[in-house]
């Protein structure tokens, strides 16, 4: 059975676990951290998301709003964000691409956010309702400039609750945009799902204070702290690089001082930011690295391997950005093959390939045009490599 | 009166940026006033600014001020008045932040009559990028990207957010400058999107190249160019050509404002959720 709404959800969450949409839970997810304002604009395939806040959030006493485009939607939030509510927003590739500058004026305030971009096939108009992880470098370096960004991969439904209330948690923590992608797979597909199942990353209470101070005082000097509005202070808040008044500066020593810190609150933070799951630690020659509808495939090709008795490890990232250099290296170092199955042209294994190709050889799987990658066919890749095994 | 209006002046980020005889101080400086008459809450006010020369007036208030993006002021301080419906949320734009990138945040907030008042600045061109046309300038004048003259029709602001639905419009000149601050009060007052447009000289990028002959003689030209709306209504189409019609031309107090209608749903559908929960513990 499924459910539509989280009311309904949640009064059937200890009977048994439930049919729920990807899209539906990720919206359970930011309302259960505490998400209280949510501004879009339609686009498949992550107009469910924005259906779901519009219907909950009234009944918690939220704000809903469409706006009359994804540029609009996210400034909202912005807006909200800095008056001290928690806000995210939802969208699909060419919302995404609309919603740049304003992800940049966020980090450059430090307004806590989220935005959620279901990747669909692009670039422009592609085809909307196939998968595609084509958005992976543009979730990185969308924005100009020189900037932090945290990005969060979800592979299936429990994964769009779970990672919407860390994508919270940081951004909250961090006080900047974090980027939670999904793709067109995982957030329409049904999964048996219930809240009380998932590892979770509830938080403390579910009414959040930005004032300042409200950080953990030894990130204080790390995480700015700026104030909002509406509070005593009545601060200046602005996108053009300023100084501790919040006032523009154009001091080159203090503005490049600014942007590092802005920069290192979030690289300095690795440890606590990369999230990630190895399976078969140790044991293989091979390591498949995945994320998103990819680990899925992933994971069951490890247990392909096992069966068929080859030695494959399986990290799936559920943290892309900051780039989780440790876990990277530390596979790198052991396995004599690191292979990447994913939906686009081998963007990320660009970036393992730059961290790993001292240790290991790096070779990628990709496939755009809306099929997912099978099981089989990393394997295959996979025996290949090691010449255990002819495909055929 | 000067020392009263520096409450809400950041003195120490003087002297401001904009140019010798530039019409957006003079607009400031009756904003401050409007806010000490008004006896506003510092705390509780919002300025927002887009991007331009009139949006930097948003630094130099010293209230809750946000300098935004290009031509989204408006959408930020949409997500602010609809959390925070205590606060008064002002907009400081441009002709070019507000009526060219901004022009479609303007005509939605227009429509949902939200209740925001946005005080645009119009002095028809890019100042501060240096003198480009904005879609204010008028049919046949110069700017560095129409050096051979403007050859597009300029937008009537008031019209547009009288047909998008505003709720207060108005329009007012830095000439004449106790009737604009009057036009910014109720303006602010009004429950209600309200749109003010004020017109300003700027003597430098537009001044300088259609033989303005200095911000004095621009000013004496606003004046004599001035008509109220109850002179133009008397006045045909024609007559009115280069008339800059001044004064309340829409103020409707009646139409539901955005928030409150929000609100009003949002205590719905507590209700309604308050009342599942009861048939849950009941049942």
């Amino acid at each position: 059975m499924e459910l539509w709404h989280s009311h309904l959800l949640r009064e059937k969450v200890d009977q048994s676990s439930l049919l729920v949409q990807g899209n539906r839970a990720c919206a359970l997810g930011a309302l259960d951290a505490g998400v209280r304002f949510f501004a879009g604009y339609p686009i498949t395939p992550s107009s469910e998301i924005m259906e779901a806040m519009a219907y909950e959030l009234p009944r918690v006493g939220g704000v809903f709003i469409q706006m009359e485009d994804e540029i609009a939607s996210i400034c909202a939030c912005i807006g909200a964000s800095m008056s001290g509510w928690l806000a995210m927003t939802a969208t699909s590739g060419p919302g995404f691409s609309l919603m740049q500058e304003a992800i940049g004026y966020a980090i450059m305030v430090e307004a806590p956010l989220v935005v959620v971009d279901v990747m669909r096939e692009g670039p422009s108009t592609g085809r909307v309702s196939v998968p595609s992880q084509g958005d992976v470098m543009q979730a990185r370096w969308g924005t100009h400039g020189d900037h932090p960004a945290i990005v969060l991969a979800a592979s299936n439904v429990a994964d769009m609750y779970r990672l919407t209330m860390a994508a919270v948690r940081f951004a909250q923590r961090f006080r900047t945009p974090v980027t939670l992608l999904s793709d067109e797979v995982v957030s329409h597909m049904r999964e048996s799902f219930s809240p009380e199942l998932v590892d979770r990353y509830r938080l403390t209470s579910g009414d959040f204070d930005f004032t300042p101070g409200y950080l953990n005082p030894e990130l204080a000097r790390e995480v700015h702290t700026p104030h909002v509005l509406g509070s005593e202070t009545h601060p200046h808040v602005t996108g053009c690089t300023h100084d501790e008044t919040g006032f523009p500066t154009s001091d080159a020593g203090k503005s490049e001082g600014f942007l590092r810190e802005l920069y290192d609150k979030v690289t300095n933070h690795r440890d606590e930011l990369c999230l990630y799951d190895m399976k078969n630690e140790g044991k293989g020659r091979v390591c498949i690295v995945a994320y998103g509808s990819c680990a899925r495939s992933a994971r069951a090709a490890w247990r392909l391997a096992e069966q068929e008795g080859l030695p494959v490890e399986v990290l799936h990232l559920y943290t892309l950005f900051p780039l989780p250099v440790e876990i990277i290296q530390q596979v790198a170092r052991r396995v004599e093959f690191m292979v990447i199955p994913e939906l686009n042209l081998g963007q990320y294994a660009r970036e393992v390939r730059k961290l790993a190709e001292n240790w290991t050889t790096v070779v990628g799987i990709n496939k755009i045009g809306g099929n997912l990658i099978t099981p089989r066919e990393i394997l295959d890749q996979v025996a290949r490599l090691i010449g255990k095994y002819e495909s055929v | 009166m000067s020392l009263e209006i520096e409450q809400f002046l950041h003195t120490e980020r003087l002297p401001h940026m904009w140019c010798a005889g530039c019409g957006i101080g003079i607009v400031t400086g009756a904003f401050l006033r409007v806010l000490v008459r008004l006896g506003l809450r510092r705390e509780h006010t919002v300025v927002v600014g887009g991007v331009g020369c009139s949006s930097r007036a948003a630094g130099y208030v010293d209230v809750g001020s946000m300098h935004t993006i290009h031509g989204r002021a408006l959408a930020f301080a949409t997500g602010i008045k609809m959390v925070r419906p205590e606060f008064t949320v002002v907009v400081f734009t441009g002709d070019g932040d507000g009526a060219a990138i901004g022009g479609n945040h303007l005509i939605h907030a227009c429509r949902r009559n939200i209740d925001v008042t946005c005080i645009l600045f119009n002095n028809q061109v890019y100042g501060m990028t240096g003198g480009q046309m904005s879609p204010l300038l008028g049919w046949g004048d110069l700017a560095t990207t129409a050096p051979y003259g403007q050859v597009e029709e300029p937008f009537d602001l008031c019209g547009l957010a009288e047909a998008a639905g505003a709720t207060f419009v108005a329009r007012g000149t830095a000439a004449d400058i106790e009737p604009m601050e009057d036009l910014m009060r109720l303006g602010i007052q009004h429950k209600g999107f309200s749109f003010i447009e004020a017109v300003v000289p700027c003597p430098t990028e537009y001044g300088k190249r259609n033989a303005s002959g200095g911000v004095l003689a621009m000013l004496d030209d606003e004046r004599a160019r001035s008509v109220s709306v109850e002179e133009a209504r008397r006045m045909k189409p024609e007559e009115l050509g280069d008339k800059i019609v001044t004064g309340i031309l829409r103020h409707d107090p009646n139409r539901p404002e955005y928030q409150r209608s929000y609100a009003a749903i949002v205590e719905r559908a507590q209700a309604e959720a308050a009342r599942e929960t009861g048939q849950e513990e009941a049942g």
